[in-house]
């Protein structure tokens, strides 16, 4: 154990060496200078591997028509973020920094199945455990779906609390929106629904249309009167209903 | 939060600026393009494969640049860009999906050591370019995160701050990571070294180049 240990010193010291070695050598590169430093201390296998490396690994510079194609690209996409902002309106748009609809667009969405992608770009997680990652990915760039408590019900806490995660409320305020016009809609199609129904025939359906057709003819007549000045006189008018129980209440030799 | 805020993060006029208007991103676009490419290219090993990765890692940072917030671990350098070490995570996370998606692991491409030599020196080009295949060579045959330190401090010129950063692991493991990629280089080198030497006597010398 005690071996051990002193071997794990060991090698950070010698790491440490190693570090500040390099740390020289390519700060030498930086400032152009000709010489390069001599660490005693630094294996010089090591030396000659990190000047090789310094030197023979090269540095790419991607194409000037992909540079400028990408450029096109985040331009088009930044433009669009800012009509996304504005059409959100901008007191909304500087409490909540909602995850742009940039993020939504499939490309991108599927990447967002990465946890810790998500997590880096402060959006919801979007792992499946049904392996559905694109379209898990677009649900999670939704800020409609996205959830207060998801992040902090998932096992992915180095990511989570991680100081580099972009932190902020997560956006709920479009919900209520749309769930009221889910809502308006199911009720559109409720309403035309029962339209196109046929009246329905069972008895309590009948008396309830002849209740409705007695009161309206009530109505009707109560207008008439009023307007000929006789509404202070006549007594109530006998609706088709009650005609009905009169009638039948004759036959059983019933008074009316 | 467990992390402090940078005081001098070198990003933090041009991150502001793009926060609050996304056409301003185009600074740090410009300025970080060829850091990512060339880490996706070095981890790919294939320009179309480096230049698509490089197109999502900057959408989709500038798709969470609105939520991105400027702090640094308790061990990142007082010079360490928030905002770059925040680039390279998105990167790193999008090269591991490339890979996820692609299954499989390219070959190394020789094309990169191209132009190391004056195009006039015939033969000096060749040994070059042999010499540069075998770091090359020697640097994709190190493990994962090995040789995500070696890319990032060699090419991509970042402290050992960042690189903990961006492979979240603490800077003492950084520096053991990058000690113990450098043995293993060294290693490797020595062994080509000697095959050349025994193929073409001289070649391998530092001091015949």
């Amino acid at each position: 154990m005690i071996l051990q240990s002193a071997n794990l010193e060991a090698i950070e010291v010698e790491a440490l060496q190693t570090d500040r070695y390099l740390e020289a050598l390519l700060a030498a590169v930086e400032r152009r200078a000709a010489d390069v430093p001599a660490d005693a201390t630094v294996d010089p296998t090591l030396r000659r591997a990190a000047r090789r490396l310094r030197d023979e690994l090269v540095r790419t510079h991607p194409s000037f028509r992909f540079e400028e194609r990408l450029a096109r690209r985040l331009a088009d996409a930044a433009v669009r973020m800012r009509l996304a902002t504005a059409a959100g309106g901008e007191a909304e748009a500087a409490l909540i920094p909602f995850p742009t609809p940039l993020l939504a667009d499939p490309m991108l969405a599927a990447e967002l199945a990465n946890p810790e992608l998500a997590a880096l770009l402060g959006v919801r997680e979007a792992a499946s455990p049904t392996g559905v990652e694109g379209a898990a990915g677009v649900m999670a760039a939704d800020p409609v779906v996205a959830s207060p408590t998801t992040a902090a019900s998932t096992p992915r806490s180095d990511a989570l609390t991680s100081p580099l995660r972009p932190a902020g409320p997560r956006p709920l305020l479009v919900g209520g929106a749309v769930t009221s016009a889910a809502l308006s809609l199911a009720g559109a199609a409720f309403v035309a629904w029962r339209l196109t129904r046929g009246a329905p025939a069972d008895p309590m359906a009948r008396a309830v249309r002849a209740a409705r057709a007695a009161r309206e003819a009530a109505t009707a007549t109560t207008t008439r009167l009023t307007a000929a000045g006789l509404s202070a006189t006549v007594g109530p008018v006998p609706t088709r209903a009650g005609v009905h129980t009169l009638n039948a209440n004759l036959r059983r030799g019933r008074p009316a | 939060m467990s992390g402090r805020v940078v005081a001098l993060d070198p990003d933090r006029t041009l991150v502001r600026a793009a926060q609050a208007d996304p056409l301003q991103f185009d600074p740090l676009y410009r300025k970080y393009l060829a850091q990512v490419y060339n880490l996706a290219y070095h981890e790919l090993g294939d320009h179309h494969e480096a230049e698509d990765v490089t197109e999502r890692t900057f959408l989709l940072a500038l798709g969470g640049l609105p939520r991105f917030q400027e702090a640094a671990p308790e061990d990142a350098g007082p010079e360490a860009s928030t905002f770059r070490v925040w680039l390279f995570r998105i990167a790193r996370n999008v090269i591991a999906n490339d890979r996820r998606t692609q299954r499989r692991r390219p070959t190394a491409a020789l094309e990169a050591a191209a132009g190391v030599a004056a195009p006039d020196d015939v033969e000096g080009g060749a040994i070059a370019r042999s010499e540069a295949s075998a770091a090359w060579a020697a640097v994709r045959r190190l493990p994962g995160d090995r040789r995500r330190a070696v890319v990032l401090r060699f090419v991509n010129d970042l402290s050992t701050g960042e690189i903990a950063g961006i492979l979240e692991r603490s800077e003492g493991a950084v520096r053991v990571l990058l000690h113990r990629a450098l043995r293993t280089v060294a290693r490797e080198l020595s062994h080509d070294d000697d095959h050349a030497r025994s193929g073409r006597p001289g070649a391998g010398d530092p001091g015949a180049r």
